[in-house]
C-alpha cells in the first residue's frame, strides 16, 4: 500500500514535468523521494538526533572534543591524524569547521604544488621528507576499502634551486644539513647543470642544488611575572548566510585558519594587551597575494623538468604533457599587492617573471599566458616559518597555521606533529619545538636561511 | 517515619522561599539534618520490623537503603552547585525542587508498607528524574537518552501492576507485613510462572539485567550530575529491594524460573566488565561498571540463600556509595575540560593530588579491595554462589579480575602519566568537591567497623 501511494506520486510528478523526462527521469526522482521520506521519518523516531521543536541536523553537534577552525589542507590533516594516531577507537569527537565548503579563497585550491626538501632549518626538513613519504604511499593512509587507489597526481621530478656567487656559500652548508637530515640532494656546477639540462642558460648561476630534501635555532629564556591564564568554552559556529549559531563545547581549538588565522586569534583574545608583553603578542599571519600563472610553450624543457627556482626568485614547474607549466615569483616588500582581493596582476607578469624565465630559461621568450590566479599565503611576518604548538596563556588553542607558502608540502608532517601533542602531550616523531608561539613574544627568528 | 517525610516536604517551601545567595546553603543544610534524623531507625529489633505506622515501617534491609537516600540528597546539590551557578533563580529552585520530590518519593517506595503503595511511588521515581535528564542533561543525546530510560521502566512495570493487583484480588491484602507468612503451597502452573515473571520484570530492568540494560548507559551518561548520582546510587536498588521484598511472596515451586536470569546474569557481568575496558568516555565506564556489579546483586537475590540475601544488600550500599563517589569524580573532570573522554584529560594526579587521593580511594573501593564493604558483599555473593552452582566461581572469578583491570586502567589513565599540556591551567580542586568526595568516602570506610548494619534481614 505505501508503495503504492509512492508510486502514485512518482507517476502525478512524472506526467506534470511531460513527456521528456518519462522514459529517464521519473526512476532517480522516486528513490529520492523514498530516500527523503524516510529521512523525515526516521527523524521523528528515537535513536537519532531528535529535537522536538526543529530539526538540527544541518548545525555542528552541541558538543565536540576538539574544534578545527579552518577546513583547508592544514587543518583537515590535523583532522586526519587526531583520528588515525588515537590508540581506543572512537575516543575523540573532532568537528571541522570552515567558512566556505567552495574553498574558493582557501589557499590549499590555489597553491602551486610543490614540494622541496632544500631548507636550511632541520625540522623544515624532516616535515617535508614525510610528507613526501606520505605523498609517495598516500594509498597506505588515506585509501578507502572498496574505492579506487587514490592518484594525487604526484610528480616526483625533483626540486632545482639556483645559487649566484653570493649565494653558493649558503647553499654549500644548507646542502650540508640537508644531507645530514637524510634528504638525498646534490650539488652541481654550471656545466653539470647544462649538460643535466640543457634547456637552461647558465649564466651568472655559481652552484645548483638538485634534490628532493635542511636546520638550527636558538633559545633564550626571560624572568616571568603575572599573567592571567585562558580558557576556550565554546566555540560560536556561524552558519552561512543566516544569523543562527551554534555554540560548540570544546575542548580544545586548533587554529588552522591559514590566511584569516591571525583574526581567529584575535577573537581568542590574543593580543589584547600592552604590547611588548604575552598577553599583547599578536598571532603574526597574514594574508598576502600571490600570482600563480599558467603558460604554454612548445620548445618548452620536457619531461624531467624540476621544479626550478631562479636566483632571482621566479620559479616555474612543469604540468601535465602538454608543454605547460605554472610559476610566478614573490613580490618584494615594496610591490607587495593588495591582499584585499583576489585580482591578478598581468602587469606583474609582464615585469616582473618573465624577464628572469626567459634569461634563464631561452626557450620561454617566447610563451603565450593561458590563465592566471592568486591565492593567499599565510604569511607569517616574523620569520616567515609555521607556527605549531598551544598558546601560553589561551591554554586550549593549539596553532597549525603561518606555513607561508609552503603549508601544502607539509601539511600531512605537520598534521600529525599537532596531533601527538594533543594526544600524547609533545612531539613524537618530529620534534618541532622551535616553532612554538613563545619564540614571538620571546623574539627570535626561526628563519630559512635561503640564497635569495 | 513522618518525622523524616514531614521535613522533607517542608524542603520545598525552603528553596522557593531563600533568598538567592542562601539558596544552597540551605537547602545543603537542611536536608544534612533530615538524614541525621534517619538514624534512629537503626534501632531495630532483631526479629522483626519497626512498625511505625498503618503505611509506612522499616525494617533492617530498609533502613540502610533510607540512609543512604538521605545521605544522598546533600551530596546532590553540593555537586550541582557549579553547573548550575549560571542558571536564573528560579530554574536553580525548579531543579532543587526536582531533587527534593524524587528524595520524597524514594524515602516513601523504600519504607511502604502496601505494595500499591509501593508501586505507585516507584513509578513516580521516573518523573523527576525523566524532567532531570532531558532538561538539565548535557548533550542533544539526552532526549534519546530520556524516552529509553522512561519507556524501558514503564514497559517492564506495566505486568507488575498487573499482577498485584491480581494478588490483591485472589488474597485480599498485599500488605508486605503480612506477606511474610503466608504459605504458598499452589502447584506448579503456568500461571505462577507468568506471575513470577510479570512481579520479577519491573525489577530486572531496573536493575538492570544484562539484557535489559541499554537505557543505563544513556541515562547516566546523558544526565547531569546530579541525576547520575541519584541514577547510580539509589534507584537501581529500588530494584534490588523490591526484588528482595517480592521473593518472599513468591511460590518457591516455581524458582526454576530463575534460570534464564542467573545466565544472563552471569555471562552479562562479564560481558560489561569486558566492555569497560574499551570505553573511552568515563562516565560511560562508570554506568557499565554499575551493570556489572549489579549482575552480582540480581544473582544473588535470585539464588536466595541467607548468605546471598546479606551479600545483596551489603553490595547494594556499596555500590551505591562507590558509584555515586566515581561519577562525581568524572563530573569534576568534566567541569574542567569540557570533555568526557579519558584522554583528553590525564596525569591529574600531578596537578590536583588530593582528587588524586579521592580517585585511589574510589577505585580501590570499586575494585572491592578487603576489608571495604564492597569487598564484604561480593564475597558473601561469591562464596553463595559457589555453593549453588561449582562452576560459576569461573565467571565470577574472571569478572572479578577484569573489575580489577578496568578499574586501574580508569585511575591510571585520568590520574599517571604525563599530563596534557591544556589541563595545566584548570582551577584547583574546590573545598565544596573535596567535601564531597570526603562525605562520600566517610561512611563508605567507617562501615568497615560495623557492617552489620548494612547486612540485611537475614543476619
Amino acid at each position: 500500500m505505501f508503495r503504492g501511494v509512492l508510486w502514485l506520486l512518482a507517476g502525478r510528478g512524472c506526467v506534470g514535468r511531460g513527456l521528456s523526462t518519462r522514459s529517464g527521469g521519473s526512476t532517480p526522482d522516486w528513490t529520492e523521494k523514498v530516500s527523503e521520506i524516510k529521512k523525515k521519518i526516521q527523524s521523528a523516531l528515537p535513536g537519532g538526533p531528535w529535537d522536538p521543536l526543529y530539526d538540527t541536523s544541518h548545525l555542528p553537534p552541541e558538543h565536540s572534543d576538539v574544534v578545527i577552525v579552518g577546513g583547508g589542507v592544514l587543518g583537515l590533516s590535523v583532522a586526519y591524524w587526531l583520528k588515525r594516531l588515537e590508540k581506543p577507537r572512537g575516543a575523540i569527537k573532532v568537528l571541522v569547521v570552515d567558512r566556505d565548503h567552495t574553498y574558493s579563497q582557501a589557499s590549499t585550491g590555489l597553491s602551486v604544488g610543490g614540494i622541496r626538501q632544500q631548507f636550511s632549518l632541520p625540522e623544515n626538513i624532516q616535515l617535508s621528507l614525510f610528507s613526501v613519504d606520505f605523498l609517495r604511499n598516500i594509498n597506505e593512509y588515506l585509501a578507502v576499502v572498496d574505492d579506487p587507489p587514490l592518484d594525487v597526481q604526484f610528480n616526483p621530478s625533483g626540486y632545482l634551486l639556483l645559487a649566484s656567487e653570493k649565494g653558493a656559500a649558503i647553499m654549500e652548508s644548507n646542502v650540508k644539513v640537508q644531507r645530514q637530515e637524510g634528504a638525498k640532494v646534490c650539488l652541481m656546477s654550471p656545466e653539470q647543470l647544462q649538460n643535466k639540462f640543457p634547456w637552461i642558460n647558465t649564466d651568472g648561476v655559481a652552484l645548483a642544488s638538485y634534490g628532493f630534501s635542511m636546520s638550527s635555532s636558538r633559545m633564550q629564556t626571560s624572568s616571568g611575572k603575572e599573567m592571567t591564564l585562558k580558557r576556550i568554552h565554546e566555540v560560536h559556529v556561524k552558519m552561512d548566510h543566516s544569523l543562527e549559531y551554534q555554540p560548540v563545547e570544546c575542548a580544545l581549538v586548533i587554529n588552522a585558519a591559514g590566511a584569516w588565522s591571525g583574526q581567529v586569534a584575535e577573537l581568542a583574545g590574543i593580543g589584547k594587551g600592552p604590547p611588548g608583553t604575552l598577553e599583547g603578542t599578536k598571532l603574526p599571519v597574514e594574508p598576502r597575494k600571490r600570482y600563480v600563472y599558467f603558460w604554454h610553450c612548445p620548445e618548452g624543457p620536457g619531461l624531467e623538468t624540476p621544479f626550478m627556482a631562479d636566483t632571482s626568485g621566479a620559479y616555474f614547474r612543469r604540468e601535465g604533457l602538454g608543454h605547460n607549466y605554472l610559476g610566478g615569483c614573490s613580490p618584494t616588500e615594496e610591490e607587495e599587492p593588495d591582499p584585499g582581493n583576489l585580482e591578478v596582476d598581468h602587469d606583474f607578469f609582464q615585469d616582473k617573471v618573465w624577464p628572469h624565465l626567459a634569461h634563464r630559461v631561452p626557450a620561454f621568450q617566447s610563451l603565450k599566458v593561458r590563465s592566471a590566479w592568486a591565492g593567499y599565503y599565510d604569511y607569517n611576518t616574523f620569520d616567515q616559518n609555521g607556527v605549531v604548538g598551544p598558546h601560553p596563556l589561551v591554554v586550549n588553542m593549539y596553532f597549525a597555521t603561518g606555513f607561508s607558502g609552503h603549508g601544502l608540502q607539509q601539511a600531512p608532517a605537520v598534521g600529525r606533529a599537532v596531533a601527538e601533542l594533543v594526544l600524547e602531550g609533545q612531539f613524537q616523531t618530529i620534534n618541532l619545538s622551535s616553532l612554538l608561539f613563545s619564540r614571538f613574544y620571546l623574539g627570535e627568528k626561526v628563519e630559512e636561511r635561503n640564497i635569495i | 517515619m513522618l518525622k523524616i517525610i514531614i521535613p522533607t516536604v517542608m524542603l520545598i517551601p525552603l528553596t522557593w522561599l531563600s533568598k538567592s545567595n542562601m539558596l544552597w546553603i540551605n537547602s545543603t543544610m537542611y536536608s544534612l539534618m533530615i538524614s541525621m534524623t534517619c538514624l534512629p531507625l537503626m534501632n531495630q529489633f532483631c526479629d522483626n520490623s519497626l512498625n511505625l505506622s498503618m503505611l509506612f515501617f522499616s525494617d533492617s534491609l530498609s533502613t540502610p537503603l533510607l540512609m543512604l537516600t538521605t545521605w544522598l540528597l546533600p551530596l546532590m546539590i553540593i555537586a550541582s552547585q557549579h553547573h548550575m551557578a549560571k542558571e536564573p533563580p528560579t530554574r536553580k529552585k525548579l531543579y532543587i525542587t526536582m531533587m527534593i520530590l524524587l528524595q520524597i518519593f524514594l524515602i516513601m517506595t523504600f519504607s511502604a508498607t502496601e505494595l500499591i503503595m509501593f508501586y505507585i511511588l516507584f513509578e513516580a521515581t521516573l518523573v523527576p528524574t525523566l524532567i532531570m535528564i532531558t532538561r538539565w542533561g548535557g548533550q542533544t543525546e539526552r532526549l534519546n537518552a530520556g524516552i529509553y530510560f522512561l519507556f524501558y521502566t514503564l514497559a517492564g512495570s506495566l505486568p507488575l501492576l498487573v499482577a498485584l493487583i491480581y494478588t490483591q484480588t485472589t488474597l485480599g491484602s498485599l500488605n508486605l507485613l503480612l506477606a511474610q507468612y503466608w504459605i504458598d503451597s499452589s502447584t506448579h502452573i503456568w500461571g505462577n510462572s507468568l506471575l513470577w515473571l510479570a512481579y520479577m520484570m519491573a525489577f530486572m530492568v531496573k536493575m538492570p539485567l544484562y539484557g535489559l540494560h541499554l537505557w543505563l548507559p544513556k541515562a547516566h551518561v546523558e544526565a547531569p550530575i546530579a541525576g547520575s548520582m541519584v541514577l547510580a546510587a539509589i534507584l537501581l536498588k529500588l530494584g534490588g529491594y523490591g526484588m528482595l521484598r517480592i521473593t518472599m511472596m513468591l511460590s518457591p515451586t516455581i524458582n526454576f524460573m530463575a534460570y534464564p536470569f542467573m545466565m544472563l546474569s552471569l555471562w552479562g557481568m562479564v560481558m560489561t566488565s569486558s566492555i569497560c575496558l574499551r570505553q573511552t568516555d568515563l562516565k560511560s565506564l562508570i554506568a557499565y561498571s554499575s551493570v556489572s556489579h549489579m549482575a552480582l546483586v540480581i544473582m544473588a537475590i535470585l539464588i536466595q540463600s541467607p548468605w546471598s540475601f546479606m551479600g545483596a544488600t551489603a553490595l547494594m550500599i556499596a555500590h551505591g556509595l562507590t558509584s555515586s563517589l566515581l561519577f562525581c569524580l568524572a563530573n569534576s573532570n568534566y567541569e574542567r575540560t569540557h570533555s568526557r573522554t579519558m584522554i583528553l584529560a590525564r596525569g591529574l594526579q600531578m596537578i590536583l593530588p588530593l582528587m588524586a587521593a579521592w580517585w585511589l580511594l574510589a577505585s580501590l573501593t570499586n575494585l572491592a579491595l578487603p576489608p571495604s564493604i564492597n569487598l564484604i558483599g561480593e564475597l558473601f555473593v561469591t562464596v553463595s554462589m559457589f555453593s549453588w552452582s561449582n562452576f560459576s566461581i569461573i565467571l565470577l572469578g574472571i569478572n572479578i579480575i577484569i573489575t580489577a583491570l578496568y578499574t586501574l586502567y580508569m585511575l591510571i589513565m585520568t590520574q599517571r602519566g604525563k599530563y596534557t599540556y591544556h589541563i595545566h591551567n584548570i582551577k584547583p580542586s574546590f573545598t565544596r568537591e573535596n567535601t564531597l568526595m570526603s562525605l562520600h568516602l566517610v561512611p563508605l570506610l567507617l562501615l568497615m567497623i560495623s557492617p552489620k548494619i548494612i547486612l540485611g534481614t537475614t543476619y
